[in-house]
């Protein structure tokens, strides 16, 4: 895998661990939500499934 | 944090999860979903593109070629299929070669996943189906449906600005992992150029005369059913339409590849080798902007109310009814102009004739189906490789 | 049932959920969301997972610029880089109103036309602009309004412009010849905007301007404020300069890269993982409304309300598309966002096309209408963001008539371009 891709999937992990830990210190269900959804796509590029 | 905001988080977590783990299991086993193929009687041998180019082994593009040797000396033709695996009737026409065709004369290289890694994956906002199977005899073969481009698992990120070489013409950023923008390719490029880049060295090592890029085009799109090709093979293209739409009872036209425009294997593989390249272009109303719902019925019958409004509107550059573009029709007139245009070069070249035997045309495949052309695995031990 | 009608009551089911949610004053993100369940339900795909989160990552890309755009520009402010350039603009030019107008019409103009994202030229410059206008004695509403018509030509502007090379790529067009297309009408609105909104400004006195500024921390310089911008244009500059040689960076790790570079020059120490968080707790709406409209648009797709909204548009007759463009255009952008190219675009430049129409010209037009749909509601997410980086607390109703009049110039500028794209063919060079 290129540098620049392993940079990216850095970036990406980087990321969801501030979503996640955004979404835990949450406090309004509905941003809870939209975490989770906006959350979402960065977990099935790190885990390289989409 | 109160119970009650713990419970109603712990809730919302769950749920996200149980939708990360069911999509994501959609997409892992579309991406692995293995194709059968059974090596006909006229397969000689299965290579593989990083024979090729060395750097395209363990990738996802590194195809396999089917090389089908004739008896006698004769012509080279190189069959691309799956150079957009989400215009299937290209790739069906390929798996129809390698199950079935039998060369006389001269040899035939066939290529069933051109861009391997745009099979894996499926277009963002397109909401295609993961697969779409074909009914045989035996049963059904399933596909994977694929996208038009690379998968940005195996090629990642895009530049703001795709950059053709050598030409430096500019085009959408996307395209960078379109192969079809991406010949004559470039060793140390992109996964995509460097896809295009083994094909080129395949091109000149096995000596290939005549290069055919099968693809499908939306009904809005001009260029379609149509014969696109280089400079070099107007002659030849020309009387291939003229001879189909006399004989085959099917209306296909020819179209120049323009001199500006970069990227595209009927421009740059003429320009870059000496073989001839052309692309042929049959309709698949299943890619319209403005097609109704989208399913894997519609992409194999092409019966779609609204893209039938819209050509009653003269928005369409082919005609369209209640009957829709079939996916036998499509493979149907990819065959017979494949077989056709091999009959016509030897009319040229009678001391290097590619003769090619056991290939249904149109009306074969009309009447008989593509699925009659598809054989069984469970009963091919020993002749099945995957794609 | 026929398509059509299967298609329409999904759309209107789509339009009934939508506006039920909003009633219960949920927000637009989740509005659109719960749209695109509704949608797929009553189209008997029960909850597709598999498509919802396709759409979801159609915009993965995009929203990782904005993650490191923001973050980068959040950085600099932190470091005090913003109140130093603001502070020097006023103390050198500040005594003519036209020039200063001038150049923070390219300050503008520069940041979306290189990323293609108008929210970008929001969050690295507009922040800055907003300061300087504010000292102008320009009103926040107005100010806001200057930022974000801006915003959106610069969006449109080359060398970058998302419409146009995703509905180029949509028919399968290059995307060549866009350059004078895009870049003339954009300068020219540009600076037109600018002068009808900042011309007059009411009680501006830089001196006490820069009286009531706060100062930067000591040891900020110019170097310091410089470097990630030369860092991000240096990117961006070897990318396009040597394609073939450079490896390909992308925008979202450059503007990572100028973010880490102006995290290391901070004359003062940074807390980076506050910030960060700060950064994504304020950009969650954009993330959420970038992800939703990428699900909605594929639920629309899937279940044939896309088609029907792109069959009728095309099957009207010419007069009334041209008549139109100036709704359907920024109300599909208000919906769809980029989405709104591939949707309507790619349809109305097959039908120009085939009319006869030059599709570089026209789509340019479209191109130059498009961004104002960002101020429009149910997204306007721009828009929002614009109010949001201004700090007008005022009515939105407010800022949009602020809008209404260079809009208009927009729009007759960009509906003139279609019009007589044959005969303005000769921008293109081809």
């Amino acid at each position: 895998m290129p540098v620049v891709t392993l940079f990216y999937y850095a970036l990406v992990a980087f990321v969801s661990v501030i979503l996640a830990v955004n979404l835990l210190k949450s406090r309004k269900w509905e941003r809870d939500v939209l975490y989770v959804i906006v959350l979402l796509p960065f977990l099935l590029r790190l885990l390289r499934l989409k | 944090m109160t119970s009650r905001l713990l419970a109603q988080k712990i809730v919302i977590i769950g749920l996200g999860l149980v939708l990360l783990a069911t999509s994501g299991a959609s997409f892992y086993h579309s991406r692995r979903l293995k194709e059968p193929v059974v090596l006909g009687p006229g397969v000689t041998a299965v290579k593989q593109l990083a024979d090729y180019f060395e750097p395209l082994r363990g990738t996802a593009n590194n195809c396999n070629v089917y090389l089908l040797e004739g008896r006698e000396r004769g012509a080279t033709m190189l069959v691309l299929g799956g150079s957009h695996p989400e215009e299937p009737a290209g790739r069906l026409v390929a798996w129809i070669l390698a199950e079935n065709a039998v060369v006389q004369k001269g040899r035939l290289i066939v290529i069933l996943s051109a861009n391997r890694s745009a099979s894996t994956v499926t277009r963002l906002g397109g909401a295609y189906p993961p697969d779409f199977s074909i009914v045989t005899r035996w049963g059904s073969q399933t596909f994977r449906m694929g996208d038009r481009w690379t998968n940005p698992l195996d090629q990642w990120p895009d530049p703001e600005v795709y950059f053709h070489y050598p030409s430096r013409q500019q085009l959408a950023f996307v395209d960078i992992r379109n192969v079809n923008r991406a010949w004559p390719g470039r060793p140390n490029g992109t996964l995509t150029e460097q896809t295009a880049y083994g094909f080129m060295e395949l091109i000149k090592r096995e000596q290939v005369d005549l290069v055919i890029d099968l693809h499908e085009a939306e009904l809005q799109y001009p260029v379609i059913s149509t014969i696109v090709t280089h400079q070099r093979g107007q002659d030849m293209a020309t009387i291939v339409s003229m001879t189909l739409t006399d004989n085959e009872g099917f209306k296909i036209g020819t179209e120049f590849s323009p001199r500006t425009l970069h990227g595209l294997s009927h421009r740059e593989i003429g320009d870059h080798s000496p073989a001839l390249s052309l692309l042929f272009e049959a309709p698949e109303p299943f890619l319209d902007a403005t097609r109704g719902i989208t399913t894997r019925e519609q992409l194999l019958t092409g019966k779609d109310e609204f893209v039938v409004k819209a050509g009653k509107h003269g928005l369409l550059f082919e005609k369209i009814d209640e009957k829709g573009w079939p996916i036998d029709v499509r493979v149907g007139r990819h065959a017979s102009a494949l077989l056709q245009v091999a009959e016509t070069w030897g009319e040229d070249h009678p001391d290097k004739l590619l003769v090619i035997t056991q290939v249904p045309r149109y009306k074969d495949v009309i009447e008989k189906g593509v699925g009659s052309y598809l054989r069984d695995p469970a009963k091919a031990a020993g002749r099945v490789i995957y794609e | 049932m026929s398509m059509f009608t299967q298609a329409g009551i999904v759309l209107a089911t789509m339009v009934v959920v939508y506006v039920v949610v909003r009633a219960f004053r949920i927000s637009t993100e989740l509005a659109m969301f719960s749209a695109a369940v509704g949608g797929a339900l009553v189209a008997g795909f029960g909850f597709p997972a598999r498509h919802v989160a396709e759409g979801a990552a159609t915009y993965l890309d995009i929203n990782l610029i904005f993650v490191t755009a923001t973050l980068f520009m959040n950085l600099l402010k932190e470091s005090g880089g913003v109140v130093f350039v603001v502070r020097s603009i006023l103390k050198r030019f500040h005594r003519s109103r036209a020039l200063l107008l001038v150049l923070l019409t390219v300050l503008l103009l520069v940041p979306g036309a290189l990323t293609g994202a108008g929210s970008v030229t929001v969050l690295v410059t507009g922040s800055l602009v907003a300061v300087v206008l504010h000292y102008m004695g320009i009103p926040k509403h107005r100010a806001a309004a200057l930022i974000f018509l801006n915003a959106g030509l610069s969006a449109a502007a080359p060398p970058v412009s998302l419409w146009a090379m995703m509905t180029a790529a949509g028919v399968n067009m290059p995307y060549v010849g866009f350059f004078w297309p895009l870049m003339l009408p954009c300068l020219v609105a540009g600076l037109l905007t600018s002068f009808i909104l900042g011309w007059k400004g009411e009680g501006s006195d830089v001196t006490k301007a820069l009286e009531e500024l706060p100062t930067p921390p000591a040891g900020m310089a110019w170097w310091r404020v410089l470097l990630p911008f030369v860092v991000f244009g240096g990117l961006v500059f070897a990318g396009r300069q040597w394609p073939f040689s450079t490896p390909i960076v992308g925008l979202p790790l450059m503007f990572a890269a100028a973010g880490l570079v102006s995290y290391l020059v901070s004359p003062v120490r940074l807390e980076f993982f506050r910030i960060a968080r700060e950064t994504v707790d304020q950009l969650l709406p954009l993330l959420g409304t970038l992800t939703c409209v990428g699900i909605l648009v594929e639920i629309m797709t899937l279940t044939g309300a896309r088609g029907l909204l792109a069959v009728t548009a095309v099957t009207l007759p010419m007069w009334v598309v041209y008549a139109t463009l100036f709704i359907v255009l920024p109300a599909s952008e208000a919906v769809l966002m980029w989405g709104a190219a591939p949707v309507i675009g790619v349809p109305l430049i097959l039908l120009f096309n085939n009319r006869g129409l030059d599709p570089i010209i026209a789509l340019a037009g479209m191109s130059l209408i498009w961004p104002l749909g960002d101020a429009l509601p149910p997204t306007a997410i721009i828009g929002r963001l614009t109010v949001d980086v201004v700090g007008y607390k005022g009515s939105y109703g407010k800022f949009l008539r602020a809008c209404l009049v260079p809009a208009l110039i927009i729009v007759v500028m960009g509906t003139l371009m279609v019009v007589y794209s044959k005969k303005l063919a000769f921008l293109t060079g081809l």
